[in-house]
């Protein structure tokens, strides 16, 4: 419940901010924008025209939720990747604030265990990364159905598993910020993480690179303790898709990056419990 | 000693499970992603090296004239009807055989239990190995052409039964004895190629072989001679169809297109093209936009009804528009094929035979 009121509170001092509002005004006026510019003429079910500001992207007449396939996985790829990154950007000071002198004084002050502190800001602030993705891909979702009929669910499927991918990265974020109380170091960390974890997630494919030898081995190594961010990535465009999926595949993906995001959150606990203010 | 930190252990604890976790992940299985069909749209190096190599015909005095007519002919091409109006389809006969969709054909015909291998059959009686020994089929209203390689082909009890003329320089016209009572008439052509059809029609062939004349305009040039399978045919000619709720279609497709040029791809995924032309513009733009939303209908009411091979054949079907006309193209992926041919010829029996012992 303590944990649930400090990410309450954190929301609150979220919408207050204009770095955060800003960023959903601009993903606002794109989706209007596109709202707008895109023009679709669909005749029973089949998509005879797309126009994007009166240029025409394309002459063949097919499926409408066929031909826009393409489109729903590359907006379940914006929506992910946008949502990640507008997560490290927008969150990037968040912790570095609450740590800052005088305010940490004052809420150790108030009955609140140190670790309920950290785990509090990690919720609030995936709460607001799930909120700021699923308000993009939402709308795209809702923009395409107006046009066409077509209700894709990739879009929002992406918000859910952007949501899931941002947790170790935040907290990464959150442990870099107990370690050195510094807003630009703590988006470093989450961007390192998130390459980090997009090189991962290919590993399978990349690793073909490296010759057999050291190298190679040193490549697996690192990034054996990396979440498989780029992997669980390409679950929401194959939703969109309608491609196969694998359930038992996208549980572990999932339950593993949640595992990192937990071990990382535990090693910022750890420092922020023996830390002196 | 100090005792061991909680967190610490906590966090152990989870990047073990992280790692076991994405690498269990790793193991899973793939959702690859299918690659598109591709559609013939135009003739490739080897259709353009198979052409040239077929030009055997000589025609005479193209070299003293001079002109863009060419000194030699496809005999195949050049023996095929001149008529607009008559619908024509060619099969390549011999690719067809080696492309996936005709090597499942033929293995089912080979695993058909209790019957008699057709192509057996046509390999005892007529001296021809279909598999080997034909190239090409083309089917029109009068009759049928084929090339390939006849060295072997046994016509004596042909020769027994029928009139036998010769007609130019290689052909062979073998007309049924008693023409006012009908019957189909043979013809050959050297040891290439051997028409089948009503006695007219095996005489006109024959004539444009005897007498090549590459200044009139073929119904099927060379340079639409690309794909497996390839034709041209008069909209009004498909009109039959379309049948039902797609009737109206048909009526304005036989309206709207006066020739349709038809292209199919087999080698692995099965890949049609068919372009449809005709003189009135906006008609064949609605009639496109019309063909779209029928095929868009389509696959919904079939996956509505739980019809999963429609749908699939449906899935990549569509309206491709731009210069004159517009072409449909519908696909179907090598896997479907290979679904529909599963279990092909195991529980073929003979009317009236038994059927065969279920397995102990």
């Amino acid at each position: 419940m303590i944990v649930l009121a400090v990410a309450l509170d954190l929301l609150r001092e979220a919408r207050s901010r204009r770095w955060v509002l800003a960023l959903l005004a601009a993903a606002t006026l794109l989706v209007v924008a596109l709202a707008l510019g895109l023009r679709f003429e669909v005749v029973d079910g089949a998509l005879a025209a797309t126009r994007l500001f009166g240029g025409d992207l394309g002459t063949d007449v097919r499926a409408v939720d066929v031909a826009l396939r393409p489109l729903f996985a590359a907006t379940a790829y914006v929506v992910f990747y946008g949502g990640l990154a507008f997560g490290v950007v927008a969150t990037a000071d968040f912790a570095p604030t609450l740590l800052s002198p005088g305010r940490i004084e004052a809420l150790l002050a108030l009955p609140v265990r140190r670790w309920q502190l950290l785990a509090g800001t990690f919720v609030g602030v995936e709460l607001l990364v799930l909120g700021g993705a699923a308000y993009g891909g939402a709308a795209v979702t809702a923009v395409l159905w107006l046009k066409t009929g077509v209700v894709n669910p990739g879009p929002v499927a992406a918000a859910a598993v952007a949501c899931v991918a941002f947790a170790p990265v935040y907290a990464a974020m959150l442990a870099t910020a107990v370690l050195a109380r510094s807003a630009a170091l703590s988006a470093g960390a989450g961007l390192a993480l998130l390459l980090g974890g997009i090189v991962a997630g290919a590993r399978g494919v990349l690793v073909e690179l490296f010759e057999p030898g050291a190298g190679r081995a040193a490549f697996l190594a690192v990034t054996a303790v990396l979440p498989r961010l780029s992997a669980l990535g390409n679950l929401a465009p194959a939703v969109a898709e309608g491609r196969p999926l694998a359930a038992g595949h996208a549980a572990a993906l999932a339950a593993g990056t949640l595992a990192f995001a937990v071990a990382l959150l535990a090693l910022g606990v750890d420092r922020l419990e023996r830390k002196d203010f | 000693m100090r005792g061991l930190r909680t967190p610490l252990v906590v966090a152990a604890l989870f990047l073990g499970l992280g790692v076991l976790l994405a690498w269990l992940a790793e193991g899973g299985p793939r959702a690859p992603r299918a690659p598109e069909p591709e559609f013939p749209r135009r003739l490739r190096e080897p259709e353009l090296a198979r052409l040239s190599e077929r030009r055997t015909l000589a025609v005479p005095g193209a070299a003293e004239a001079g002109g863009e007519a060419p000194a030699a002919v496809d005999p195949f091409l050049a023996a095929l009807t001149r008529d607009p109006a008559e619908p024509l389809l060619v099969l390549e006969a011999n690719a067809l055989r080696h492309s996936r969709i005709g090597e499942l054909f033929v293995e089912c015909l080979a695993r058909g239990r209790g019957e008699r291998n057709p192509i057996d059959e046509v390999r005892r009686e007529a001296g021809i190995d279909p598999l080997k020994d034909v190239d090409r089929v083309a089917f029109s209203h009068r009759g049928v052409v084929v090339s390939g390689f006849f060295q072997r082909a046994r016509l004596e009890r042909v020769e027994a039964e029928a009139r036998v003329a010769r007609r130019g320089a290689d052909g062979r016209v073998y007309a049924p004895r008693a023409p006012e009572e009908g019957g189909i008439a043979l013809g050959t052509w050297r040891r290439d190629l051997v028409v089948v059809g009503e006695t007219g029609f095996v005489e006109e062939t024959l004539d444009r072989l005897a007498h090549p004349d590459p200044e009139v305009r073929p119904v099927l040039p060379e340079h639409l001679t690309y794909g497996e399978a390839y034709g041209v045919v008069p909209g009004s000619a498909l009109q039959g169809l379309f049948r039902g709720d797609q009737a109206e279609l048909g009526r304005r497709l036989a309206a709207v297109a006066s020739r349709i040029e038809i292209h199919a791809d087999a080698m692995r995924d099965v890949a049609v093209v068919a372009r449809v032309t005709g003189e009135d513009a906006d008609g064949l733009d609605d009639l496109g936009k019309a063909f779209g939303a029928a095929l868009a209908v389509g696959r919904l009411q079939a996956a509505a009804r739980g019809d999963g091979t429609l749908a699939e054949l449906l899935e990549h079907a569509r309206v491709a528009r731009g210069g004159p006309g517009f072409s449909l193209e519908l696909a179907l992926p090598v896997e479907v094929v290979e679904r529909w041919f599963e279990g092909c010829g195991e529980a073929a029996v003979l009317p009236g035979a038994d059927a065969p012992a279920p397995p102990p």
